[in-house]
């Protein structure tokens, strides 16, 4: 996916306040009187973004402005770009946000959990979420989803949006700086935390130690943006000021609307945008890359002949396809490029568990290829659903014992094969996930390996008809018998130690696989699954791969060598099961 | 680590070490005569399914048969063997060699092997086991079958970068001089052994190897390992490779993961009563 910007990348719309007054500055020097306008931020999805501050920081939507909210005294706005990680650290560490009762919305954050919601709450040292300044407010720590440090505080004077918060290596001067050249009032909340408040809303600046701030500009909060009257005349002040402009007033291609805007760059790395009354941000143009088979795609050829299925792919696009057909969605054929996006980032926050931003591949910020628009991985039966299982398979459902939650495990086995990094399974290990999506295919005569990234798996596939293993040898992937149907590859698979299941599939379980280039960049990847034992017809599933031209090869994703999950999982089974004994013994 | 690829100085050290060796071994007096079978591009095929045999991964040196597991009796004992170190002993700095001690005495736990960890270069090469050697359109891929190792070897790369990050199994270019498939790896984590012996490299190896065909089913495998930090000299190791003749030979997949969670987990699993 693709924004089109004005003439750089990072810059996208602004957005206007909606009527403010002007603060009038009777003190310093400052030239310019301007109000803060909006927050910038970069992410992967704006329609979950808008969602989400909806809901945990109550911000309201614009109608006619999808890409921005409003947070009562100022505005935050969203834009798809690639990130190189969170707001903290950078020149703007924070933005704030004041509630009446930080306890209760703190409490209401933890119930909600980070499942599903993406909200990482930030303790403190002592294991608290909120901290009582004496003298000036309760506080707490979130992020976004998108590694957007948020600080909420209790502020009965001042609710909604509260505070920006830099970081400087001088925090004096930068306060100075925004003083002089934006206005505002050099001010102390509480005659404690000093700052400079425009209008209601707050500039602190926090001491930063470690070397320099980070550039805002390719971060989460990309840049802030003050509102001026007239941007031609401030821009004029400002250069007397010697401010560095990064780019000179102008009305952006795809504003909407005929206000200008400018960038100038602040102490400590930040990058401010200027705006003029009116101005209503940039429509954004998203560019969706065509997954589309081409009609008239011919199949490259080896130099000795074969399909050429080789390069690296990625199933980065495939992330959040259901298996099956939603009943919601009964009539629709495939997904509008938004509602795709908005998917597959709703599976990536549905699946952090604990995983930083900069721990998840399909976030849009790093992945290249645009999530798929297929409704389901289902395509056989044609209703999207998978066939009725049996009657023998549902007794044996009924009759299996409760799975072992991880807090109870006794030993690896316990967690399963994915967590013990043996596999994902037959099915399984081809399947996307939120990160090492990557499958490098490299072809030899008559031979063709298929490597997964995920776990690092590899089976080398014979395409010329050869002797199978023996009845007594069988594999957690079992032996790969290809063949090519014209430019297709189809593989059965034979000989499955049956250890591992997808969704009940049991060592019966006859796999047959397909690769098809459907097109330069897309390899069309299906597996039909049959197993009477557990379904009473066969079914198949479909997605595609997309050709990643980013990697060179795949990461060695050393699965079992780093799998320190496994001794803190177990560690903490072992503590819960002290703890219990302990207090057995106490009752007793 | 920074380390820039040299394709010169790679062909020069192979080319002296061939040099080198040339007058004391039978092996490397066959290489002149031997033309090898040909892939579709002209270089020599080294398709198919090997397997070295002997006892380096036991210990790359010399070594005499020695005590192992006492409860598996003498299966469970060190087989003697003939080191295929060149010129005999690994030059380790002092202190190297007293790690090289530490590594031996804790080896029943502490050999990456027995944890099923990646096995590294040159160590894969050796294990016990076959691997399978697939000649690509622009690169090389070897598929070993002990933790699902594999290698990538890039040979389409005309001015390699530096690994961007050490790994297990490190970054591999290729390239062919004259029947030689010569491979430079680096961008190793340094956490991987040579051997059961407890012999090991840094993160700074760097690994040279070369793969000659001396007969339609064997090729000559040697290795020069280079690391500052561990060894006083870049040193080498030589070996044949065979060719597993079994028409229906394979690389059976090995998962080893579940055999090592009693050594990784064991002190942390509940024993049921």
């Amino acid at each position: 996916m693709k924004c089109r910007t004005t003439d750089k990348n990072f810059f996208i719309n602004p957005f206007k306040i909606g009527v403010k007054s002007l603060v009038l500055l009777t003190m310093s020097f400052a030239v310019n009187a301007a109000t803060p306008n909006h927050i910038t931020i970069a992410l992967s999805s704006i329609s979950e973004a808008v969602g989400w501050y909806e809901e945990y920081l109550d911000c309201q939507v614009i109608t006619g402005r999808e890409d921005t909210v409003n947070c009562g005294n100022t505005e935050i706005e969203f834009f798809l770009g690639r990130t190189v990680g969170g707001s903290a650290g950078t020149g703007v560490d924070r933005i704030g946000f004041s509630v009446p009762d930080l306890d209760a919305k703190m409490a209401d954050l933890e119930s909600v959990g980070v499942s599903g919601a993406g909200v990482r709450l930030v303790r403190f040292d002592d294991g608290s979420l909120v901290r009582d300044i004496p003298g000036l407010y309760k506080t707490a720590f979130i992020t976004d989803p998108w590694g957007t440090k948020i600080e909420l505080v209790q502020d009965k004077n001042l609710l909604g949006f509260h505070h920006i918060q830099l970081n400087s290596v001088d925090p004096d001067a930068a306060l100075d700086w925004y003083n002089r050249v934006l206005g505002g009032e050099r001010a102390s909340l509480n005659g404690i935390l000093d700052g400079v408040l425009f209008d209601d809303i707050w500039l602190f600046a926090s001491k930063y130690t470690d070397g320099r701030p980070g550039m805002t500009q390719g971060r989460t909060i990309d840049h802030i943006g003050f509102e001026v009257a007239d941007l031609d005349e401030a821009a004029l002040q400002m250069s007397r000021l010697a401010v560095e402009f990064r780019q000179d007033p102008m009305v952006p291609d795809n504003a909407r609307s005929n206000a200008k805007q400018a960038f100038v760059l602040g102490p400590d790395g930040v990058m401010i945008a200027i705006v003029e009354p009116g101005w209503e941000g940039v429509e954004e143009e998203i560019v969706m890359a065509s997954t589309e088979s081409a009609e008239l795609y011919v199949v490259p050829r080896t130099p000795w002949g074969e399909p050429d299925l080789q390069g690296i792919w990625t199933a980065d696009a495939a992330h959040g396809i259901p298996l099956q057909r939603g009943v919601d969605i009964a009539g629709t054929d495939e997904l509008t490029p938004e509602e795709a996006a908005a998917r597959r980032e709703r599976g990536t926050l549905n699946s952090i568990w604990g995983y930083d931003r900069e721990w998840r591949d399909t976030t849009l910020g790093y992945v290249t290829s645009a999530p798929s628009r297929q409704i389901a991985m289902v395509i056989d039966p044609p209703n999207g659903q998978l066939p009725e299982t049996t009657a023998a398979y549902k007794e044996l459902v009924a009759k299996a014992p409760p799975r072992i939650p991880p807090q109870r495990a006794r030993t690896p086995v316990d967690l399963g094969t994915y967590v013990r990094c043996i596999t994902r399974g037959p099915i399984g290990m081809m399947m996307p996930s939120i990160y090492n999506n990557g499958l490098q295919i490299l072809q030899s005569p008559g031979n063709i390996a298929i490597q997964k990234e995920m776990i690092h798996e590899t089976r080398v596939i014979s395409t010329e008809p050869r002797e199978g293993l023996g009845d007594g040898l069988k594999t957690w992937l079992g032996d790969s018998h290809g063949r090519w149907e014209d430019d297709t590859l189809v593989v059965e698979v034979r000989n499955l130690n049956g250890r591992t299941s997808y969704l009940g599939s049991s060592e019966n379980m006859k796999l047959t696989q397909r690769f098809t280039r459907t097109g330069p960049d897309t390899l069309e990847y299906s597996f039909t699954v049959e197993d009477p034992s557990v379904w009473t017809e066969p079914w198949t599933g479909m997605f595609t791969f997309i050709k990643d031209e980013n990697q060179i090869e795949l990461v060695e994703y050393a699965c079992h060598e780093g799998n320190y999950g496994m001794t803190n999982t177990l560690s903490a089974a072992r503590t819960i099961d002290a703890r219990e004994a302990e207090e057995v013994e106490y009752q007793e | 680590m920074a380390i820039r690829f040299n394709f010169s100085s790679i062909l020069l050290t192979g080319t002296l070490l061939v040099m080198a060796l040339a007058s004391n071994s039978a092996i490397t007096q066959d290489i002149g005569d031997y033309e090898p079978e040909k892939a579709w591009d002209g270089n020599p095929d080294l398709n198919g399914v090997w397997q070295a045999i002997g006892t380096a991964h036991w210990d790359l040196e010399d070594h005499e048969a020695s005590a192992g597991l006492p409860e598996m009796g003498a299966i469970g004992s060190v087989p003697p063997g003939q080191g295929v170190v060149v010129g005999g002993e690994i030059p380790y700095q002092d202190w190297a060699l007293e790690r090289r001690r530490e590594n031996w005495a804790s080896r029943p736990t502490g050999d990456p092997e027995t944890k099923c960890y990646l096995p590294g270069v040159p160590r894969a090469t050796y294990l016990p086991y076959p691997f399978q050697i697939l000649q690509g359109t622009d690169r090389i891929m070897i598929v070993y079958g002990f933790a699902e190792a594999n290698r990538t070897i890039h040979m389409d790369v005309v001015n390699p970068e530096s690994p961007p990050l050490d790994t297990w199994m490190g970054r591999s270019y290729g390239n062919w001089d004259g029947n030689t498939l010569v491979v430079d790896a680096q961008g190793f984590t340094g956490e991987a052994w040579f051997d059961r012996a407890g012999n090991f490299a840094s993160n700074a190896l760097r690994v040279t190897e070369r793969y000659t065909p001396i007969n339609p089913n064997a090729m000559l495998y040697e290795a020069t390992i280079e690391d500052p930090t561990v060894f006083t000299r870049p040193w080498q190791i030589r070996m044949p490779l065979y060719r597993r003749l079994e028409s229906n030979a394979r690389v059976v997949e090995y998962k080893c993961v579940e055999f090592s969670e009693e050594i990784l987990y064991g002190h942390l699993m509940k024993r049921e009563d």
